[in-house]
Order: C-alpha cells, then structure tokens, then sequence
C-alpha cells in the first residue's frame, strides 16, 4: 500500500506515560526473567551468527 | 519549550557482493520505499553546517575536502545530486533521505518521550520494509542494516539527538553545563562495542566498552561532525526562527536498540537543558572531557574516576548523580512525564552500582554484555575472538529474524514503552501537537500539490510566489492543534492557507 494514499488519520489524544508502579519496571511489560539467553531460541541465533561478519562489514564515515 | 527529535543513519551492506557502492545503495534503498517516480522536493535552503553557534560561520569543515571528493566522483555517475540524495517527506512528517553514503531516519519533532520512541520504532520498520521491497528485487535476503554507529574499522555514522533550546541561553553557557553530564551519560546511554577504535585506523579486539561512538570524539568543541567530532556540536542551524531559538545537535550519543535507554538518553538531557535554563545546574567541570570519554566508556566496572578541574576526582556515576538530584530538587511533581524521568533515572544509577542485571533490556551496553558473556561460556571462547564483533554487529540488525536485539524483544526480555498499536500509528500520522503531525498531514492530504518542503516549511504550487505555510515558530501545542484543524478541513491548500493567515492576522 501507497502511504502516500493511506486514508487520513487523525491521532487520538496520546496515552499518559506508563506508571511503572513501586517496581522498577518502568510501566513496560516486564523485566527480563531469564539468566541465560537459552531459554528462547537467541542462542540458537546467536550461533548463526558469521564469525567473519564484522571483518568483512565496511563503511563510509557518516556523521 | 520541549521539542526533540532523533536523527539515525543507518548501516547498510550487500552480502551477495564483494565490494559495496554505498551511495548507489542507500539510494536504493530509499527509492525502494516508494510506490511511485521520486520527486524532488525537499527545500534544503536553511542548511548551512558552517555556521557556528558560537558566533561565526567557518569557511571550512575538515570534511569538505572529502565531501568535494565525493561531489566529484558523484558527477560522473548516471543520477544528479538530488537523485542520489532521494529526499523523502514521509505521511507521518519524518524525513528518509540518502545522506551520502548511509540511509538516514529523522524523527518528525515530538513533545513528549511515548511519542518520539513509536517514532523512532516507525523509522525501524520504514527501513526495513524498503530493504525487503529491495530483497526482492534483488531475489535474496542480500541487504542488511544496522542501527549502530560503527564498522570496526574505524569508521563511524551517527544517531544525533536535538533539542529545541531558547536563543535567550548564552551558548557557553550551554557549554558548561552540558559538558559533564554527556561524559558521563554513555554510562546509561552506550550502546555497548566490542574493542576499540580510532577515526580511520584500524580496530583493537579483546575490550568491552559501554559507548559505540567514545572512540570518535576528538575535541570538545566544533563544528564538524564527520572528522575532530566534538562532544558537543556547535552547528548551528535552528530550522527555526533564528532570533528565539536555537537547536541543540548533540553527536555523541549511540544509536539504541533499547527504547529505556533512547528515552532516558532525551529524557535526562531534556532535564538538564531546563536546568541550565534556570541556572540551576551542578557546578563541574572536568579536567580534560575528551580523555574522560574514552576511559568512561572503556571502564564497564564503573569504579574509574576522572579528573576535574579543581583538582579532584569523580567517577562518572556521581557525575550523573549530581544532575539527578539537581533534577529531582527542580522538577520533581512537574508533570507525569519529569516523574517517571526522575524516577527511572534514580532506579538506574542505583542499579547501575548495586544490581546492574536488573538492567538486561533497558540499557544496550549491559544487554549485549550478558549476551556476550553467555554466548562465551557456552562456546569457551574469550573477548579476542573475532565471533564477537560480528555478534556486537547482529545485536543492530534490524531485520526481526535476525537481529539480536529485536529476538530478545520478541521473547519478551525487553522493556517497552510502545505498543505495536502506537508503532502502527507512528508509522502512518505524526505526533498531534507538532509540526511534524502538521508537516504528515500536508503529505497526506495535498501531496500532489506540494512543490517543496522541509522542517519549517510547505511551498504549495501556484502562483509565482508559492503559497507557503511557515512553521518556524509553530511550537505551542494549541496553535498546532488549530493549524491541524484547519488543514484538515480545508478542501485545498489554499483555502487553510487563506483560513490560517486570517486567524493569525486577527490575533495580531
């Protein structure tokens, strides 16, 4: 879809910052529970990950 | 007045060629958001990197030698200057353009923190999906991009965060006040490096470091931004009535995959700028800030101390210690949004000393360490092995399959502040009580009626002087709310024009 046709839409007023509560968890869904990235499937990413990635990634000076 | 906005470039490469013409694929990259033929439109009248805040306009930047290099080889290619650079107004008031050799996001101006995080998410996907749209073309998965700052060779792009700041604040003023507290707020803002660099030469592996961009920053003060970049950036350019306003461009920080540490990155240095503004700011000032950058950032046990000026020394944590409670004696009760600042900002230096796990998902650099450290354990390897940088690196893709970052999100070890509903949002209108929502809404209701545009303002086509609508002083979220009004209304552009000039003229 075009954005540049989307149908207009106005916004609503914007949510009032989250109250986190006397946690810290800061009005986000949670904490991280995990004491190890195995519990999901990021290791498991993780070790897809090309060894010679970053030594072949180059770029220009941006600001 | 709180107005802010992100600007991120981003890193892109090809994995299907050996070697990559950034500027033919940045530009790519952002045509591939279209639907349609690119028009040129955006106004770059109002940019001028040579003049300086502190009084002066240089004559020249340390890069313009390799800029004009560039310019120079970029005229024998098959597209103009404005081909290459592809500037897009986006429906939502942001700006995707090719700033040279990076795809560039820039936020829309935003009032409050919610909105510039579902902003700065929307700039996410809106590259991503452009990268898809390219993929297919291309018949594989070939383009990446990364939301970092660094190649790790010794080359870095920027996330610039900007504030609207009264041209009523002496600029050394800004100075002294500022200086302190960017040394230090890598400490909750870094977005966390494997190794060290310097401009242009080379990488170190086997360090840890909290802040991407510490490596880069060689002076306090300038004017440039790609060669001696500064801890604070004198640039002066408001896009904004000139004689009230002035627009802070800080360089410094990382680019961030947690939206925690984005919103207490402009959340804390939006309170500090109010403090110097009451000259209520703590009095510091550091030995030598640009020495205290690079050991801030290269001591993740925090225990470091730098020296100040008086004599003595501190560490970093009490350095943004001073602020906050400087803050919290200032502002506290304010409004909802300086509570939950405060709030959080307290929470994490306390847990930056005590308990610094509790951050995993808030703050990048303790994110990716525990990510490294895990994937180390497991795999029996230590910090020299080259696997880390590449991890470091895949932390910032922004593709969701792929990236680091964004698969601990999707596993829900990532704090959040947005919601896929106000990403959706963000992606198609701007905020409601900015010109940004203003500069959207005449992308999507007059599109083909626009000859140019840009942060201040719309040239409509008609007539031999464009109909023009002038934001520069459009900042009060009531008169932007009636200008929204207007131009929603208005059957053309020039009937709001006519209505909004005739408002305007009966308060005056």
């Amino acid at each position: 879809m075009s954005y540049n046709t989307m149908p207009e839409r106005r916004e609503g007023p914007v949510d009032p910052m989250p109250n986190p509560g006397p946690t810290e968890e800061g009005g986000g869904p949670r904490r991280p529970e995990g004491d190890s990235p195995e519990k999901g499937n990021l290791l498991k990413r993780m070790k897809k990950v090309d060894p010679k990635q970053a030594e072949r990634y180059r770029q220009r000076t941006g600001e | 007045m709180r107005l802010f906005g992100l600007e991120t470039e981003y890193g892109i490469t090809r994995d299907d060629l050996a070697e990559v013409d950034p500027v033919v694929e940045s530009m790519e990259l952002v045509r591939a958001h279209l639907t349609a033929s690119f028009e040129r439109r955006w106004d770059y009248a109002g940019e001028d990197p040579h003049e300086d805040a502190r009084g002066f306009r240089v004559s020249g930047l340390a890069q313009d030698k390799e800029e004009n290099e560039f310019v120079e080889r970029d005229a024998h290619r098959p597209f103009s200057f404005h081909d290459m650079k592809s500037d897009l107004v986006l429906p939502n008031g942001a700006r995707f353009y090719n700033d040279h050799t990076h795809p560039e996001y820039s936020t829309p101006e935003c009032r409050t923190l919610k909105d510039l995080l579902a902003q700065d998410r929307a700039g996410e996907r809106i590259v991503q999906r452009a990268a898809d749209r390219r993929n297919k073309t291309l018949g594989g998965e070939h383009v990446q991009l990364y939301k970092n700052n660094t190649d790790f060779h010794g080359h870095s792009y920027g996330c610039h965060d900007n504030y609207l700041v009264p041209r009523s604040i002496p600029f050394f003023r800004l100075v002294a006040g500022l200086l302190p507290f960017l040394v230090s707020r890598q400490m909750i803002t870094g977005a966390g490096k494997v190794g060290i660099e310097a401009q242009e030469s080379g990488f170190v592996p086997g360090h840890f470091q909290l802040s991407q961009r510490a490596d880069f920053m060689e002076t306090e003060l300038s004017v440039d931004t790609m060669h001696n970049r500064p801890i604070l950036n004198t640039r002066d350019e408001p896009h904004a009535d000139p004689r009230k306003f002035r627009r802070l461009h800080l360089i410094i920080g990382d680019a961030n995959m947690c939206e925690y540490a984005t919103a207490l990155k402009v959340g804390t240095t939006r309170l500090v700028l109010e403090l110097i503004e009451r000259k209520a700011v703590p009095s510091l000032e550091l030995d030598q800030p640009v020495a205290a950058v690079k050991q801030l950032s290269r001591d993740s046990d925090l225990k470091g101390v730098v020296r100040q000026k008086n004599g003595s020394s501190i560490s970093g944590l009490d350095i943004q210690e001073q602020y906050y409670r400087a803050a919290v004696q200032t502002f506290t009760g304010l409004d909802e949004e300086t509570d939950w600042v405060l709030r959080e900002w307290g929470d994490t230096l306390t847990l930056l000393g005590q308990d610094r796990r509790r951050l995993i998902g808030k703050l990048d650099w303790v994110t990716k360490l525990w990510l490294l450290e895990t994937f180390m354990q497991e795999e029996r390897i230590g910090w020299d092995d080259p696997w880390l940088a590449s991890l470091d690196l895949e932390y910032h893709n922004v593709h969701p399959e792929r990236g680091l970052y964004l698969g601990l999100e999707a596993e829900g070890k990532a704090w959040r502040m947005t919601a896929e509903a106000d990403i959706q949002r963000a992606l198609a209108t701007g905020p409601a009580d900015t010109r940004g929502g203003v500069r959207g809404l005449c992308v999507r209701r007059f599109s083909d009626q626009i000859k140019s545009m840009q942060w201040e303002r719309v040239r409509f086509i008609g007539g031999l002087l464009s109909p023009t609508l002038d934001m520069s002083g459009l900042f009060e979220p009531a008169e932007v709310n009636r200008c929204l009004a207007i131009f929603e209304a208005a059957a053309s552009p020039m009937d709001a024009l006519t209505a909004w000039n005739e408002r305007k003229d009966s308060r005056s």
